[in-house]
C-alpha cells in the first residue's frame, strides 16, 4: 500500500488495487455562509472544482474518495448548494468512480448521488484502508485498519528566526487507541494509524496548537495529537505536533 | 478655463463696507469692529461679485465673516425656497463658537439657520424637513445623507452658495474626493451656485482651488500668516519629567496656552505630570463630549490657564484669544505647526506666539528645520487623491440608491465633472463590475439600478472614515485585559501562534474571537508583529533631508535654538566623533550591524525610507530565503535579519538597486505583509464586500484575502499605500545619489544615533519559499533525535543520546575505538547482534550493515550521525547524502530530499 503526495496540492492518492484520489472538506456553498455573517464573495465553486479535476488528472485516479463536508451549510441545504451541487457531481462523476463519506456538514447529500456512491456515516474499508469523515466513532470494522479522515483541517505555522515565514496545510499521522475507538471495547491492540487530511476549502483551516484543544468528536478524543507525525503536502516531514510547539 | 488668483487691489475697508447691505453694516457696528481684516477687505468684494474663491487665511482674522456676510448680503437680496446657502466643516464636533456666531448674524437679520450631523435629535431634523433654514450648517458625511431622502433633495434645489470650512482636511483625503463628488451631484438639483473654500496655509493654493472648482474659474486670496509668527525651540531634556517642567515654566509666562502633544498616550501623561498645578486640562477625543465641552468653556471664562490636546480639528471652540502656544515634540510637518501656531493671537496683526518643545537629538533638529521653513513660508503641498477606487465605489452605491436607477453615462458625467475623478477612464467600469459581484448594485445594459444591499451598505458607509472596532487583548494568565488592538489589524494579520508586543511584553495569540484576543506571555521573541501607532504624521523628505544637512554643518546658531539646545546638539554629535562613529548625514548613509539586524541610517523621511526599507526586506528575504523584519522612521530603519546576513550584504543590495525597478519590486514586497493587509481589509469595507458588522471569527480570513488579489480592491489598497504610505518618487530619487557618487554608503558598528530610533511602523516580510524555516525546523528535529550510539570494536558500549550532544568525532569510551554504529531509538535491541558467536543469516545482515553505518561514522563524524538521524535514512541513503560532500543549508537540503524520497516510496502505514 503506497501514499501519493501531490506536491501542492492538498489532497493524496492511495495506491492499492486501484488509484483512489481522497480529499477531504470540499465545503462547497461556503459563500453563502461567509455572505450571511457580511463577507461577501462571488462562489468560487468552479475555481475549486478545477484544482479537483487538476488533482484527478495528475493522480491518474480510478477512483475519487471525498471524506465528507463536501457541501457546507448545515442544517440543511443552501440555495448556492442546490444549484451548485449537482453539476459538480456529475462533472466528477464523468471523470472517475465517486465515494462520498458523508460529514456533520453533509446532510442530505444522498439524494445529490447515485447508488452505490454513498458509503455509510461511520465509514467503510476500500482496499483494506478505513474511510470516513471522521465526526463520528468509526464504524466497528474499522480499528485496526489504518484510517483515513477529514473533519480536521489541520493547519502548521514555520517560523524562521526572525518571523512567521509560512501558515500552510499539513497532513498529520496519528496513533489512536484502538480500544477507545472500539468505544472502550476493552483488550490490548495495536495503536491504530490515522491519516488527517487537510482541507482542500481555500478558506478553512485550523492551527496544530488550537486542534488539540478543540473537540472535533469522539474519534478525535480517541487521537494522540502531540505524537502525530506532521507533513507538508509535498510529503516534507516537519516532525511531531508536539515537537513543533514552541517552547 | 484654470483658476483665477491674486485679490483686487482693496479700495479701503469702509468702501468695502459700504458695499455690503444697510442691515449687515448696522450689525457690523454692534459686533465692535471697526476696521476690517485684509481677509474680509479683499475677499468680500469678490464674492459679492459672486465669484468661487478660495480664502487662505490664519484663524482670528474673521475668516468665517469674510464668507458669511458676503453671503448674508445675497440671501437678503435673493428670494428662494429650501436650503439656500450650506456651510460644510469636517470638524468632528463642530465649532460652537462659530454657530454661535452664525445664529446671531441670522437672528439679527431675519435669516434661519440650522444645524444638521450625526448627533443631531431625530426632532430637530424632522423640522429642517417641513421648514428648511436658509443657512445650513453640517458635515460632509451629513451632506450625503440629504440626498437620500426625497424632500431633502427638494430643498437642496434652492442652495446658492457653498462654503467648506477648512478646506485644506478635506482636499488631501478621501473624505474631501467623496464631498467633491457631493457637489457635482448638488449640481443636478440646484444648477451651479456659488464655491467658497475657507483653507489654512498650504503650498499650493491652486491645488484647492481645483479641488473646489474643478475647471470653473477660481479666485484665491491670500493672507500670508508667517510675517506674524514668532517661534522658539526649547530643549528640554530627554527626561519626561523634565520636559513636562518645560511645559509648565512656559504656561507661567503667558495667561492662557495651548498644549499640542502628538498621541493621546502623551496628552494623558502629560495632564499627569502637571495636575498639581490645577490650572491645566487634558482634551482628546476619547473623552466624553461632557468632559470635553466643560473643560472648553472653563478654558474660555479663563478659570484654566491652559488645554492639554491632540487635535486643534477636535476642539469645538474659536481659540483665537490664546495667547501662546506649545508644541510638544516637533510637530513633524510645517503646515502643522504653522497652522497651531497661528491659532494665538487674537488681535488683528498681533503676533502669534509659539514654542516647541523638543525632547530628543533628531527631535531638536526637526524643530529647528521646520520652525525655519515655517517662517520662510516653505509650507508642505496637499496631494489629493485621485481615482480612489473606494471612493468612486461608495459614490456609485450612494448615486443608485438617490435615483433607484441611474445610466452609466450619467454616473460617469456627475464623477468625471471633479478634479478628482477627471478621466477615470475604465476604472469606473472596474468599479461597477466588483460592486456588482458583490451584489451591492444590479446592472442591466446601460443602467445601475439600486439593491437591498446597498441601503444597509450606505447607511454603515456614509462615511470615508474608517470605523475600527477595537479588539481587547486577554491574557489568560493574569485573566485580566492587557492592551487593544485595531480591529482592521487582527483580522488582517492576527493568527494563532503569532507572537507580538504589548505594554513592552511578549504575548502569543491563543484564540481569536469577534471580542477579544486570547494571549498567553510569550518567553521567546519568535518574530514580532508589526504595528502602528494609530496613523502618526510622516516627517516630509526635505525636512529630513534639512536636518541631515545640519548634523553634517553643526551650524545650529542658524536656527533658533536656545543656547541648551545648542549645547545639547553639538556634544551629542562630539560624542559620536570621539567613538568614531561616522555620522550619518545628507551626504552620508551609514549601514550599522547589531544584534537584532542591520540599521540604515539614512535622512530622507518616513515614506522614503518605508520604500526603501520594503524593497530591500523583499530582495533579501527572496535572495536569503528567509522571513525579514523592518521597523521604519524618518531617520533610520531597522532590518530584522538572520545572523547570517550582515551589513556587507545589505550595503551591496542597496548601492545595486534599481531606482527604476522600485515601484515593480515594492508590489511584490507588499504582499503577504501586515500593512497590505490591514489596508485591504479597509478598501475591501468600502466597496462593500465586508459589512461593518462582519463576523471575523468563522473563517480564515488570511486566505480570504487572497480572494481579493487582482481585483479592483487590492488594485486601491496598493494605490493608497504607495500615495499615503511610500514615496518611490522620492526614494528613487535617494537611490540615484546613492549610486552617483553623491552621497557616501559606509558600513559601521551600532552607533548612538543609530540606537536613537523610535520607529514608527513595523512589519513582517515574509519569503516567497519558506527556505530557511523549513532548513531550520529540520535541523532543529534532527538535534533533538535520540540515537543509539554502540561500539562495533570492543561491543561492550552502548549509550541513548540526542544527536546535539554527539562529539564531532564519535568514540568508544570503554576502549576508545572509533568505529561506533549510530541507530535509531527503536533498533536498540539490534547492539546485542554483533558480539554473538553464532548468527543466523538474517543476523548476519543486519551485523553487515551495523559495521556499514559504523564505517560511515568513523569517515564522516558527526555529519554522519545527523543524516544517520534523518527520517527513513539507512546508511545507503546516508552513504548518498555525504557523497554529495555539501556543508550547511546544502547539506541539509540534501537529508530533506532522502526524507521525502523516503515518505514517498515507503509502505506508509507500516
Amino acid at each position: 500500500m503506497h501514499l501519493g503526495f501531490l506536491d501542492r496540492w492538498p489532497a493524496v492518492v492511495v495506491e492499492g488495487s486501484q488509484r483512489a484520489l481522497v480529499i477531504a472538506d470540499l465545503h462547497f456553498g461556503i459563500e453563502s455562509d461567509l455572505a450571511a455573517h457580511g463577507v461577501h464573495i462571488p462562489s468560487q465553486s468552479r475555481a475549486r472544482l478545477e484544482r479537483v479535476k487538476e488533482c484527478i488528472r495528475a493522480a491518474e485516479a480510478d477512483l475519487l474518495v471525498l471524506l465528507g463536508d463536501v457541501k457546507h451549510q448545515v442544517p440543511g441545504t443552501s440555495r448556492q448548494e442546490f444549484r451548485e451541487i449537482p453539476h459538480i457531481f456529475q462533472e466528477l462523476r464523468e471523470m472517475v468512480d465517486l465515494r462520498v463519506a458523508p460529514g456533520n456538514h453533509d446532510g442530505g447529500i444522498g439524494r445529490f448521488l447515485k447508488d452505490g456512491e454513498l458509503l455509510p456515516v461511520r465509514g467503510a474499508l476500500i482496499d483494506g484502508i478505513g474511510y470516513l469523515h471522521g465526526h463520528t466513532y468509526p464504524a466497528p470494522d474499522l480499528p485496526g485498519h489504518p484510517l483515513v479522515i477529514g473533519h480536521h483541517h489541520p493547519m502548521v505555522s514555520l517560523r524562521d528566526e526572525v518571523g512567521c515565514a509560512l501558515r500552510t496545510a499539513a497532513l498529520l499521522l496519528a496513533p489512536a487507541s484502538t480500544p477507545c475507538l472500539r468505544q472502550g471495547d476493552g483488550g490490548e491492540a495495536p495503536a491504530t494509524k490515522v491519516l488527517v487530511m487537510p482541507a482542500f476549502n481555500e478558506l478553512s483551516g485550523i492551527d496544530l496548537l488550537e486542534l488539540r484543544a478543540r473537540n472535533l468528536g469522539p474519534l478525535s478524543r480517541c487521537m494522540d495529537f502531540d505524537a502525530a507525525e506532521v507533513y507538508l503536502t509535498d510529503g516534507t516531514y516537519l516532525g511531531t505536533a508536539g515537537s513543533l510547539r514552541p517552547e | 478655463m484654470g483658476p483665477i488668483s491674486g485679490p483686487p487691489a482693496p479700495s479701503g475697508p469702509n468702501d468695502v463696507l459700504r458695499l455690503l447691505d444697510p442691515r449687515i453694516r448696522g450689525s457690523v457696528d454692534r459686533r465692535g469692529w471697526t476696521i476690517l481684516s485684509d481677509a474680509q477687505e479683499q475677499a468680500i468684494p469678490l464674492l459679492l461679485e459672486g465669484k468661487h474663491l478660495i480664502l487662505i487665511a490664519p484663524t482670528g482674522t474673521g475668516k468665517t465673516e469674510s464668507a458669511m456676510l458676503p453671503v448674508f448680503h445675497q440671501l437678503l437680496r435673493e428670494d428662494g425656497r429650501g436650503f439656500r446657502a450650506l456651510y460644510v466643516t469636517p470638524l468632528r464636533s463642530l465649532n460652537r463658537d462659530i454657530l454661535a456666531r452664525m445664529e446671531w448674524w441670522c437672528g439679527v437679520l431675519g435669516l434661519r439657520a440650522g444645524v444638521r450631523h450625526g448627533d443631531t435629535p431625530q426632532s430637530e431634523r424632522r423640522k429642517q424637513v417641513l421648514h428648511p433654514p436658509d443657512l445650513l450648517i453640517t458635515t460632509p458625511e451629513s451632506l450625503q445623507a440629504l440626498f437620500m431622502g426625497k424632500r431633502l433633495r427638494k430643498h437642496l434645489a434652492g442652495v446658492r452658495h457653498v462654503i467648506v470650512d477648512e478646506i485644506h482636511e478635506l482636499a488631501g483625503s478621501k473624505r474631501g474626493a467623496q464631498l467633491s463628488v457631493a457637489l457635482e451631484r448638488l449640481t443636478r438639483y440646484a444648477g451651479e451656485f456659488q464655491r467658497v473654500g475657507l483653507s489654512a496655509t498650504v503650498g499650493n493654493p491652486q491645488e484647492i482651488a481645483r479641488f473646489l472648482c474643478s475647471d470653473r474659474p477660481c479666485s484665491v486670496v491670500e493672507i500670508p500668516v508667517t510675517p506674524f509668527l514668532e517661534i522658539g525651540v526649547r530643549y528640554a531634556g530627554e527626561e519626561f519629567r523634565g520636559q513636562a517642567r518645560a511645559v509648565g515654566d512656559c504656561l507661567d509666562r503667558f495667561p492662557s496656552s495651548l498644549v499640542f502633544v502628538n498621541t493621546r498616550v502623551t496628552a494623558e501623561a502629560l495632564g499627569h505630570q502637571l495636575f498639581e498645578r490645577g490650572d491645566v486640562e487634558v482634551h482628546h477625543g476619547s473623552l466624553s463630549k461632557e468632559v470635553r465641552i466643560d473643560a472648553e468653556e472653563r478654558f474660555k471664562r479663563g478659570e484654566i490657564r491652559a488645554l492639554i490636546a491632540t487635535s486643534s480639528m477636535e476642539l469645538g471652540i474659536d481659540i483665537g484669544h490664546v495667547e501662546h502656544v506649545i508644541q510638544f515634540g516637533s510637530p513633524r510637518e510645517v503646515a502643522r505647526l504653522v497652522q497651531r501656531v497661528g491659532r494665538a493671537g487674537h488681535r488683528l496683526h498681533a503676533v502669534s506666539r509659539g514654542t516647541i518643545i523638543a525632547t530628543g537629538f533628531d527631535d531638536l533638529l526637526e524643530a529647528l528645520v521646520i520652525t525655519r521653513m515655517a517662517k520662510a513660508n516653505q509650507v508642505e503641498d496637499v496631494v489629493p487623491h485621485r481615482n480612489a477606487a473606494d471612493v468612486l465605489a461608495n459614490q456609485v452605491a450612494a448615486l443608485a440608491v438617490e435615483y433607484g436607477e441611474i445610466t452609466r453615462a450619467q454616473v460617469r458625467g456627475i464623477l468625471e465633472r471633479t478634479s478628482c475623478f477627471a478621466g477615470t477612464g475604465s476604472l469606473l467600469d472596474d468599479v461597477i463590475a466588483q460592486m456588482a459581484s458583490h451584489r451591492l448594485i444590479r446592472v442591466e445594459g446601460d443602467l445601475i439600478i439600486r439593491t437591498l444591499r446597498a441601503r444597509k451598505y450606505l447607511a454603515g458607509n456614509l462615511s470615508m472614515i474608517h470605523d475600527e472596532r477595537k479588539i481587547g487583548v486577554f491574557d489568560i494568565v493574569s485573566r485580566r485585559y492587557v492592551a487593544t488592538l485595531d480591529e482592521s489589524f487582527v483580522v488582517g494579520w492576527v493568527h494563532t501562534g503569532a507572537v507580538f508586543i504589548a505594554k513592552g511584553q511578549l504575548w502569543r495569540v491563543l484564540e481569536i474571537s469577534a471580542e477579544r484576543l486570547v494571549v498567553e506571555p510569550a518567553k521567546r521573541v519568535e518574530g514580532e508583529i508589526p504595528s502602528w501607532e494609530g496613523e502618526q504624521i510622516p516627517v516630509p523628505l526635505a525636512v529630513a533631508r534639512e536636518v541631515g544637512a545640519l548634523r553634517r554643518t553643526r551650524r545650529f546658531g542658524d536656527y533658533p535654538a536656545d543656547p541648551g539646545g545648542i549645547a545639547y546638539a553639538g556634544q551629542f554629535l562630539s560624542r559620536m566623533d570621539r567613538i568614531e562613529a561616522p555620522i550619518p548625514h545628507d551626504l552620508r548613509v551609514t549601514v550599522e550591524g547589531s544584534d537584532e539586524g542591520v540599521v540604515v541610517n539614512l535622512c530622507a523621511g518616513h515614506k522614503a525610507n518605508e520604500a526603501i526599507a520594503r524593497a530591500l526586506s523583499v530582495l533579501l528575504s527572496a535572495r536569503y530565503g528567509t522571513t525579514v523584519g523592518i521597523e521604519v522612521g524618518a531617520y533610520r530603519f531597522l532590518l530584522r535579519l538572520p545572523t547570517t546576513i550582515g551589513v556587507l550584504e545589505v550595503k551591496d543590495l542597496l548601492v545595486s538597486l534599481d531606482p527604476s525597478h522600485l515601484e515593480g519590486i515594492l508590489s511584490l514586497a507588499l504582499k503577504r505583509t501586515a500593512l497590505f493587509k490591514w489596508k485591504l481589509v479597509q478598501v475591501a469595507k468600502k466597496f462593500g464586500a465586508i459589512d461593518p458588522d462582519a463576523d471575523y471569527e468563522r473563517f480564515s480570513l488570511h486566505r480570504l484575502i487572497d480572494l481579493f488579489e487582482g481585483t479592483v480592491i487590492a488594485r486601491e489598497a496598493y494605490r493608497e499605500l504607495f500615495t499615503d504610505y511610500m514615496d518611490v518618487e522620492g526614494a528613487a530619487g535617494v537611490l540615484r545619489d546613492l549610486q552617483g557618487g553623491g552621497v557616501e554608503v559606509v558600513t559601521a558598528r551600532l552607533s548612538p544615533l543609530g540606537s536613537e530610533g523610535i520607529f514608527s511602523s513595523r512589519d513582517l516580510i515574509p519569503p516567497p519559499v519558506p527556505d530557511q524555516a523549513v532548513l531550520g525546523t529540520l535541523r532543529n528535529r534532527l538535534e533533538k533525535e535520540e540515537v543509539i550510539l554502540c561500539c562495533l570494536h570492543c561491543h561492550q558500549w552502548k549509550s541513548r543520546v540526542p544527536v546535539a550532544r554527539v562529539e564531532e568525532r564519535p568514540q568508544c569510551p570503554k576502549c576508545s575505538a572509533r568505529l561506533i554504529a549510530a541507530l535509531k531509538p527503536w533498533e536498540e535491541d539490534l547492539c546485542a547482534i554483533p558480539r554473538k558467536k553464532q548468527k543466523t543469516e538474517e543476523e548476519k545482515a543486519i551485523h553487515a550493515r551495523m559495521r556499514k553505518n559504523a564505517n560511515i561514522v568513523l569517515s564522516s563524524g558527526r555529519k554522519a550521525v545527523i543524516a544517520l538521524a534523518a527520517k527513513g535514512v539507512g546508511p545507503e541513503a546516508a552513504s548518498r547524502i555525504l557523497a554529495t560532500m555539501t556543508e550547511g543549508d546544502a547539506f541539509y537540503r540534501e537529508i530533506l530530499k532522502a526524507e521525502r524520497n523516503y515518505v514517498r516510496t515507503h509502505r506508509f502505514w507500516q
